[in-house]
């Protein structure tokens, strides 16, 4: 507040044009998603029409969507994969990424660099030996099937690593001299003090799971496994398309990345920069 | 005590046998398909129709969106997990020759089971390899005019001005239209990318030869297509949306007279209800000066095909062909709800077909979309379709922006082939 007031005589064309470059940017960002929410209130003639206020529509849309999609399976079959997904993927990593840095091994730079080289390979080129894989082990329609393939990603180990590379030594080899064995070193002490860290791998993790497209859908191919972003595919793949209705099934679609963003905004953003340091 | 404990076991066993038994008994098929309004409810409607023939067979419909039934079974197809798989599959028209080569003996073959004279040539030819069909044809892509004839009279024409003409003629009217009311004829997405398969099956010519080479440098009528597309884009008479939203929006808010699509855009077209009485159905424009060009195309539409996998394929294909392939009743009833037209000509002469569509002012626009199908000529679609189709929009592209045609179109010729190559 303070500082607007001491600023506000000096309006040079230099700050207006900074500011209005801004505005402009932040309303190219934020329009489509206000867009997306108006639409879910609007009927389909209306958005036709590029209405851009609220709508009366907000029931009926929502009506036509319950009516015909199975959409509480599908929102709560996305939950429990991207939390359970999250949960297993932060410990497993976090776990790894704690163990590059701690313990000692002449060969661990050379297998970090080989974990790393993984990223490298893109998601799809695996996509039909893992489905062959896990089908074989009877992994199919699975919640252990969907989730397994990202519980330990080279980028989460890395991003962990180099978390802990900021995580002072000092207060491991405290806590080993007052006897606290090595597990409860890592429950105890560091999850605790790395929140940080884990926040920001949360929002990243819980975000690629809610959004998973390609894995989901063949891994899980009996109806009642259904992911919301399958239920997003099948609303949009039809002859004549309800766009008040699809949009309410996106803005539902981001509601749990959302919340989950703005709840650990703070630490997601020290933890990004943690990260990087 | 003890012996009335096992009597009792007995029972309870005995009785779970009898119940596993007796569910044994009912065949269950699975189908995937898209289109909750269009292609699961007739799929519903033709279980409904089955369960008077065949009691014992229960017909499950899932819903799965059309790009994801190719990833799953690409995924199944090349890993050999075929576990998961439906019994019947419904698939584009316009992906039956990639998956019929790429993945040979994973669809039961058809050919002795349906009676596939009753179906338009062009249509049965999208899903027949080797000589064999593996496909019972459903949802009808007869492309058609779609076109404001309140526009029209506007600026003195009527819809038997606009029918049976050539693209010249088509861009007369649509300068004369633009004059004298403001509004472009024609709406569509932009590139007018449809346009480039639809007017080269118009004329009975692909963009392979017989061999399944690619035919483009030198090809007359592809060269003539992208003539007339240009000519319409320059004559500003073309109203070119950004995406499919907004090509939707231009048909129902009146910013453009007319599309030239796969007849399916019809249950777009009646959403606007203010609009009802003001539309008209005709063929589309044909190429001038072009031997063998007709007023009749195809774009879009879609088939059902059974899994060769399916335990139940002899099943499935039975209840395909009294349902899809012999049911003239049956296509009177989805015609009547969801406006699914069908690509089973006996159907055209049920009542539902003849009957006067008032939307389009008492004109019968089914029978008229019926007869428009059984002309539509057939091509040889191939593999690379759509890479053949990306290849000319890219040389659309720079023909509008004044490139040489002859050469761009040499150059998207070599394109295909590498692409073959590889």
């Amino acid at each position: 507040m303070s500082q607007i007031r001491i600023r506000r005589g000096k309006l040079r064309p230099a700050r207006v044009a900074k500011y209005a470059f801004l505005v402009l940017a932040s309303f190219l960002s934020a329009f489509p998603f206000y867009w997306m929410l108006v639409s879910a209130t609007n009927s389909n003639q209306a958005i036709m029409e590029m209405r851009m206020f609220p709508g009366a529509n907000l029931i009926e849309n929502w009506k036509t969507l319950t009516a015909g999609y199975a959409l509480g399976t599908a929102f709560l079959n996305s939950l429990r994969n991207a939390t359970v997904t999250t949960v297993c993927a932060l410990f497993i990593s976090s776990l790894a990424g704690y163990g590059f840095v701690v313990y000692r091994d002449k060969y661990k730079n050379l297998v970090m660099s080989l974990l790393m080289l993984s990223m490298m390979v893109p998601a799809a080129a695996t996509l039909i030996p893992m489905f062959r894989m896990f089908s074989r082990m009877g992994l199919n329609n699975s919640l252990l099937g969907v989730m397994l393939p990202s519980v330990a990603t080279a980028f989460l180990i890395f991003m962990f690593r180099q978390g802990t590379q900021s995580f002072p030594d000092a207060i491991i080899q405290a806590a080993r001299i007052d006897g606290l064995g090595e597990l409860r070193i890592f429950l105890q002490m560091y999850m605790p003090i790395m929140k940080p860290t884990y926040a920001a791998a949360a929002t990243v993790t819980f975000m690629n799971a809610w959004n998973a497209y390609l894995w989901p859908l063949v891994i899980l191919q009996s109806p009642d496994q259904i992911t919301m972003p399958m239920l997003i595919s099948n609303t949009m793949n039809v002859y004549v398309v309800d766009y008040g209705m699809v949009m309410l099934a996106v803005s539902i679609c981001t509601i749990p990345t959302l919340v989950l963003f703005f709840a650990l905004q703070r630490s997601f953003v020290e933890g990004i920069l943690g990260s990087v340091k | 005590m003890k012996k009335f404990l096992s009597v009792l076991l007995t029972v309870v066993l005995l009785a779970s046998f009898a119940a596993v038994a007796g569910a044994e008994e009912k065949t269950t098929i699975t189908v995937w398909c898209w289109d909750p309004a269009f292609n699961i409810y007739a799929m519903n409607e033709a279980a409904k129709v089955y369960a008077q023939i065949n009691p014992d067979v229960e017909i499950e419909v899932i819903e799965v969106a059309s790009n994801d039934c190719e990833t799953r079974q690409t995924a199944a197809f090349i890993s050999g997990q075929m576990d998961d798989l439906p019994d019947i599959v419904l698939m584009q028209d316009n992906s039956g020759q990639k998956f019929l080569s790429t993945y040979p003996g994973m669809y039961y073959d058809l050919t002795d089971k349906i009676d596939y004279s009753n179906f338009a040539d062009f249509k049965v030819n999208y899903f027949v390899s080797e000589g064999r069909n593996y496909a019972v044809p459903f949802d009808n892509g007869c492309a058609a005019m779609f076109i404001r004839t309140d526009i029209l009279e506007e600026a003195g024409y009527t819809l038997a001005d606009v029918t049976d003409i050539t693209w010249s003629r088509f861009i007369e009217i649509g300068k004369d239209v633009k004059e004298k009311t403001g509004v472009p004829i024609l709406t569509c997405e932009m590139g007018l990318a449809d346009f480039l398969m639809m007017i080269p099956q118009s004329a009975g010519t692909w963009y392979f030869d017989e061999e399944g080479n690619p035919n483009i440098a030198g090809n007359e009528v592809l060269k003539a297509t992208l003539e007339t597309i240009k000519q319409m884009a320059d004559a500003g008479i073309v109203y070119e949306a950004v995406d499919w939203a907004e090509y939707i929006s231009t048909l129902n808010t009146g910013k453009a007279a007319s599309t030239i699509q796969g007849c399916w855009i019809l249950g777009s077209v009646v959403l606007a209800e203010d609009q009802a009485g003001k539309w008209g159905v005709t063929n589309i424009p044909r190429l001038d000066n072009i031997e063998g060009a007709t007023n009749y195309s195809n774009q879009g539409g879609s088939s059902w095909l059974v899994l060769a996998n399916s335990e139940n394929a002899e099943i499935a294909a039975d209840f395909l062909n009294q349902t899809f392939a012999g049911s003239t009743e049956f296509y009177q009833t989805i015609l009547k709800s969801s406006g699914a037209i069908a690509t089973y000509l006996p159907a055209a002469e049920g009542e539902a077909y003849a009957a006067p569509h008032e939307f389009f002012g008492g004109q019968a626009v089914f029978a008229d979309i019926m007869e428009f199908s059984a002309q539509i000529p057939k091509v040889e679609l191939r593999l690379y379709n759509y890479e053949a189709r990306d290849a000319l929009r890219d040389a659309l592209q720079a023909y509008r922006d004044g490139g040489d045609l002859d050469s761009l179109m040499q150059e998207a010729q070599d394109t295909v082939e590498f692409l073959m190559m590889e």
